[in-house]
């Protein structure tokens, strides 16, 4: 994999909020947004972001798609020692974006909506009937934007970010509307683009899909990046272990000795469980010591909500709907050092 | 693609889209009705005008039916124009072109064109179709130096109702407060100005509305400057050596100029600042 394919140094976005005063109605503060935020996207690699509502994901994304213009830091593409710093317009001619959503609309067709872009980025009409195709819009080439159902807006939208052949690919939540069918195909589709060395940004809510198809996630959370890594590597900055269950049927033995060791146990009529906070290497010694027979032995590795629980020091159980405060100071960072 | 080649394509499509729109369909009776129907009316061998006046020139009849293009061919440019930034921010296509490599500046170009275009080709055929009835009417043709600067004038005045309305579009997201703005907008120009003059004349001391009070007409043709539709007659008074409101052609074109220049260069700002 190519070291720092681009990089984000620094980056720091923040959108201008009314602040009236009464001399000064029209007086605007820096609010929420991005902040010295630095990241390296590789080469063929699916990077998940991920982070509560309000987070500065979707801001993310348009800055590095050049939308938002910022306001400190800098893009810089190439390795370590020979990077160059990209400009705006740089920075849209190599990147895709694709919106969160986009209702599609009007009386124009499937075909003129996206010459339109392609004639922005300098695409010919050949690429755009094999984007139709490949997005499986082809025949609906000539169907006018209003009768389009949600998941075909969405293979637009794929289609729209496609056009010029992108290094870089942002997508916001570009899992939704579509069919499971579709969702399916979609990620093969990225991975045939991930194969090409086609570099992708994926922020989604489906955190569980996100999972199985990103190869690092970068963790958000009031505008600043968190935590950037693998899964394991971020599990293992923030202490969190990979718990293993163990269970097991008929009457239950005596596992007094599980909870002596911090393991929760769960006994019913005919069966039982254990949930080990260790390795499970000493455990299963004393599994097999004492003649236990399980039935079933599984690692559940922690995953990217407890994660990000961890990481901004919210209360798994307490998790509410509360959109998160604008401030941009993190609640924790990862390690554990409070701010 | 050259960055002038690219811009007219986008313009070329932005002008499709206009031009074959539901709403254009239903404006074109509209425009009809108020241009060619004017001429037509204006150019009746037997009209007598309030005041006893009798256009006799066709200049004379173009210069009357231009009020079709002022009640009329404006307020289209205003429906037609209304929601082309505003709707594409509020559906989240506005977020997709400011993520294309083309410059915001030609994009901005692009768009005034493409809609002024939208407007302008059927109002100038409209125009040629009234000069034939005129040619019909009166027997006699219009001079070709005065079918130039009524074309030249009536795109201008298109022009500067789509920059406005653009504008206004780029400054909201939703359609209501999009059409408010062009429309009130339009209203200030059409019917407001002249109680703006009004007021004005009143505050100075000046007779209201006596025509021939010549403080009246410097101060009515000096704020005619002022509005887009004040400087439309005055290019169109440059043609007719019978009215003198104190204004040169000088004057009336450099203050084209600037109703010109200065609109559009704060809407490619406001393009160039623009965010979904």
């Amino acid at each position: 994999m190519e070291e720092g394919f681009l990089q984000l140094k620094g980056v720091t976005f923040r959108h201008k909020v009314s602040s009236p005063e009464p001399f000064r109605p029209w007086k605007k503060r820096l609010g929420p947004g991005v902040f010295e935020v630095s990241l390296s996207l590789h080469k063929g690699e699916i990077l998940g972001l991920v982070g509560p509502n309000g987070a500065g994901k979707t801001t993310l994304l348009r800055t590095i798609s050049g939308i938002l213009p910022i306001q400190s830091g800098q893009f810089l593409q190439g390795d370590v020692e020979q990077s160059q710093p990209l400009a705006a317009t740089d920075l849209r001619s190599l990147v895709g974006h694709m919106p969160e959503q986009v209702r599609w609309q009007g009386q124009q067709t499937v075909h003129d909506a996206l010459m339109e872009l392609a004639e922005m980025r300098g695409a010919t009409e050949k690429r755009v009937n094999n984007l139709l195709k490949l997005v499986g819009l082809s025949e609906r080439h000539d169907t006018s934007l209003s009768g389009l159902s949600q998941g075909m807006r969405q293979r637009l939208t794929l289609a729209a970010s496609l056009l010029g052949s992108p290094k870089y690919l942002m997508l916001d939540e570009p899992l939704n509307g579509l069919d499971p069918v579709a969702a399916t195909a979609f990620v093969n589709l990225l991975h045939q683009l991930k194969e090409k060395g086609v570099s992708i940004v994926i922020s989604s809510h489906q955190v569980e899909g996100l999972q199985a198809i990103t190869d690092r996630i970068a963790l958000m959370h009031r505008g600043q990046m968190l935590a950037c890594g693998t899964i394991e590597s971020i599990a293992k900055s923030l202490d969190l272990q990979t718990k293993i269950n163990v269970s097991g049927e008929g009457p239950a033995p005596d596992l007094s000795w599980c909870e002596a060791i911090d393991s929760k146990v769960e006994v019913d009529a005919s069966t039982w469980s254990v949930q080990l906070l260790d390795d499970g290497t000493t455990t299963m010694e004393m599994f097999l010591e004492k003649g236990i027979g399980i039935k079933a032995w599984t690692p559940q590795h922690p995953g990217i909500v407890e994660m990000l629980c961890a990481a901004t020091g919210m209360n798994i159980e307490e998790v509410g709907l509360d959109i998160a405060s604008p401030s941009l100071l993190p609640h924790r960072r990862v390690g554990g050092e409070e701010e | 693609m050259k960055d002038r080649q690219r811009i007219f394509a986008l313009a070329r499509r932005v002008f499709n889209g206009r031009f074959r729109s539901t709403r254009m369909y239903i404006m074109l009776p509209i425009l009809i009705l108020f241009i060619p129907g004017m001429a037509w009316g204006f150019s009746d061998p037997d009209i007598i005008l309030p005041g006893g006046h009798q256009p006799d020139s066709p200049m004379e009849v173009l210069f009357y039916a231009s009020l079709g293009v002022v009640f009329g061919a404006t307020m289209c440019a205003v429906l037609l124009a209304f929601d082309g930034v505003s709707k594409d921010r509020a559906s989240g296509v506005f977020e997709l072109r400011l993520a294309q490599p083309m410059p915001r500046h030609h994009q901005a170009l692009a768009l005034l064109f493409g809609t002024w275009q939208a407007i302008f080709v059927p109002v100038a055929v409209l125009i040629g179709l009234s000069v034939v009835l005129i040619r019909y009417r009166l027997g006699e043709w219009a001079a070709f130096g005065d079918v130039m600067v009524h074309l030249g004038a009536t795109a201008l005045i298109l022009y500067w109702y789509v920059v406005f309305t653009l504008l206004a579009s780029s400054r909201t997201k939703d359609q209501g407060t999009a059409i408010a703005f062009g429309i009130g907008m339009w209203f200030l120009f059409t019917f407001l100005w002249a109680l703006v003059t009004t007021m004005v004349a009143y505050a100075s001391g000046v007779a209201i509305g006596e025509q021939n009070d010549a403080q009246w007409v410097a101060l009515e043709g000096a704020f005619d400057l002022l509005s887009p539709n004040g400087v439309y007659h005055h290019l169109l008074e440059t043609r007719l050596v019978e009215i003198d409101r104190g204004i040169s052609d000088w004057q009336s074109w450099s203050m084209a100029m600037v109703w010109t220049v200065l609109p559009t260069w704060w809407f490619i700002r406001r393009m160039d600042e623009l965010q979904p």
